[in-house]
């Protein structure tokens, strides 16, 4: 028997069936499935899934991650992608086709990166890697912090509002799974992209956030023509 | 004879109960937890890597407690930084938590627990306890379930809840017995004893404590939730 609806608020401990299957975010003591975390219960067919509400980011294979340059080696660089542990980016993952002695000429302490998480250690301790995509040192621009569990709100359905953010504000937006945003564009538009992440990362339980934030970046575009 | 409680309460009631998540903004997880006279503040940070290193396990992370008493928290000053009393306070509670967080899922990982009392009268440990393990749900720590604690006791010939401080140092006699429990699967996670009690009567004031300690649960639940309820926003 099934004890909870879909999108319920749930705290650790709580019993959500006692029978069926658990899926993420839930553990089983004999046949009975609890909650793991505090957070909104998702159903699907097969599965009863908890999703976080609230949380630290744990290094995940295949993610793309956005962080900062916290030492430099001999070999590697290491990575502050804001979690338990610093990352290691191997000297080779930076193409240069020849040999550099020191590797700060290339990336230097505080320089921040895109790259994707290529593999997780027992100890949560991960390396990066820069091949494919867009990965590599992103010049220095606005970088915002979220929470790293809201960032399929960012995102939105078939990344309907990550869309909308990057058409309205004309910005370059990427975004780190870490709960790291770099934005990149003319002022007003960082502001609104700004302020448009703020929102969905205070209140993204409230229900439906587009018209939100297409109020926001309706207003600060009203401000850039104004200006002209 | 201790025949009516010094605040006119039941044998078997609470002091008014307040509850508050996220009151902390640069910690992962925090939770204020005031019962009564007695109020702890409880912040969580982590999972973070482990310092000093040779206190890390390969295969599971490690709690860290500081729990402390603020100067101003007693009627007489409390000297400021860890006693040996707040040593062991800390200690059970990380033994406590340990119990209710999958310490696996983080290995080589430290996780740190700081709690304060803001005003102590009589039972910080379990404010500490109740605080402690709201903040870690509120850090989105996965846990079995959460802590629930209450203090009980035995003052003359009565089994009482939650004792204040006045209570406990009644002249006729008076035990005290902190109870921790994991409401759900009906676990004690902590057990003191300062006193003296029959073990029948040790049995009565467990029983009560279970059913005071459900009361708290049923709080705690509420209050986590109530942060990310649409209506109480405003």
């Amino acid at each position: 028997m099934l004890f909870v609806k879909n999108y319920d608020i749930v705290t650790p401990g709580e019993m959500l069936a006692d029978e069926g299957v658990g899926g993420s975010g839930t553990y089983t003591e004999g046949k009975k499935i609890f909650s793991k975390y505090l957070g909104t219960v998702m159903l699907n067919k097969d599965w009863i899934n908890v999703s976080q509400l609230n949380g630290a980011y744990i290094p995940k294979e295949g993610d793309e991650v956005i962080g900062k340059i916290a030492a430099v080696e001999g070999t590697y660089w290491a990575v502050d992608i804001d979690t338990s542990h610093y990352c290691r980016l191997d000297a080779r993952e930076a193409n240069t086709g020849y040999r550099v002695e020191d590797l700060s000429e290339l990336m230097d302490v505080g320089d921040v990166v895109y790259a994707k998480i290529i593999r997780v250690g027992k100890d949560l301790s991960s390396s990066l890697g820069l091949r494919g995509g867009r990965y590599g040192k992103l010049p220095a621009s606005m970088l915002i912090k979220f929470n790293p569990m809201k960032i399929s709100r960012i995102i939105g359905k078939e990344g309907s509002m990550i869309n909308l953010l990057r058409e309205r504000s004309k910005c370059d937006i990427l975004l780190g799974k870490n709960g790291v945003a770099w934005v990149s564009g003319d002022k007003i538009g960082m502001e609104a992209v700004l302020a448009a992440i703020n929102v969905i990362n205070e209140d993204s339980y409230t229900g439906d956030i587009s018209a939100k934030v297409r109020d926001i970046l309706e207003r600060y575009s009203s401000q850039k023509n104004g200006v002209e | 004879m201790y025949e009516e409680r010094f605040d006119k309460r039941q044998f078997d009631e609470l002091r008014p109960i307040e509850l508050e998540t996220g009151i902390v903004p640069n910690a992962n997880g925090s939770a204020r937890f005031k019962i009564g006279g007695t109020e702890a503040i409880a912040a969580v940070y982590g999972p973070a890597e482990v310092k000093p290193k040779h206190l890390e396990k390969s295969d599971q992370g490690i709690i860290v407690c500081k729990y402390d008493m603020m100067p101003f928290s007693v009627p007489d000053r409390a000297k400021p930084g860890i006693d040996r009393r707040d040593m062991e306070i800390s200690l059970v509670i990380s033994n406590a938590l340990s119990r209710a967080i999958m310490l696996d899922e983080f290995p080589s990982s430290m996780i740190s627990v700081y709690v304060y009392i803001t005003q102590a009268d009589a039972g910080t440990r379990c404010a500490s306890l109740t605080a402690a393990s709201m903040a870690c749900a509120d850090a989105g720590l996965p846990m079995r379930d959460l802590i629930a604690a209450v203090a009980v006791g035995k003052i003359g010939d009565s089994i009482v809840a939650d004792l204040s401080k006045a209570e406990e140092d009644y002249e006729g006699g008076a035990t005290d017995i902190p109870i921790a429990f994991l409401p759900s699967k009906d676990e004690i996670v902590l057990l003191q004893l300062d006193g003296e009690i029959s073990k029948d009567d040790l049995k009565k004031a467990i029983e009560l404590g279970r059913k005071e300690a459900s009361k708290i649960y049923e709080l705690e639940k509420a209050a986590l939730k109530r942060r990310f309820m649409y209506e109480s926003k405003d």
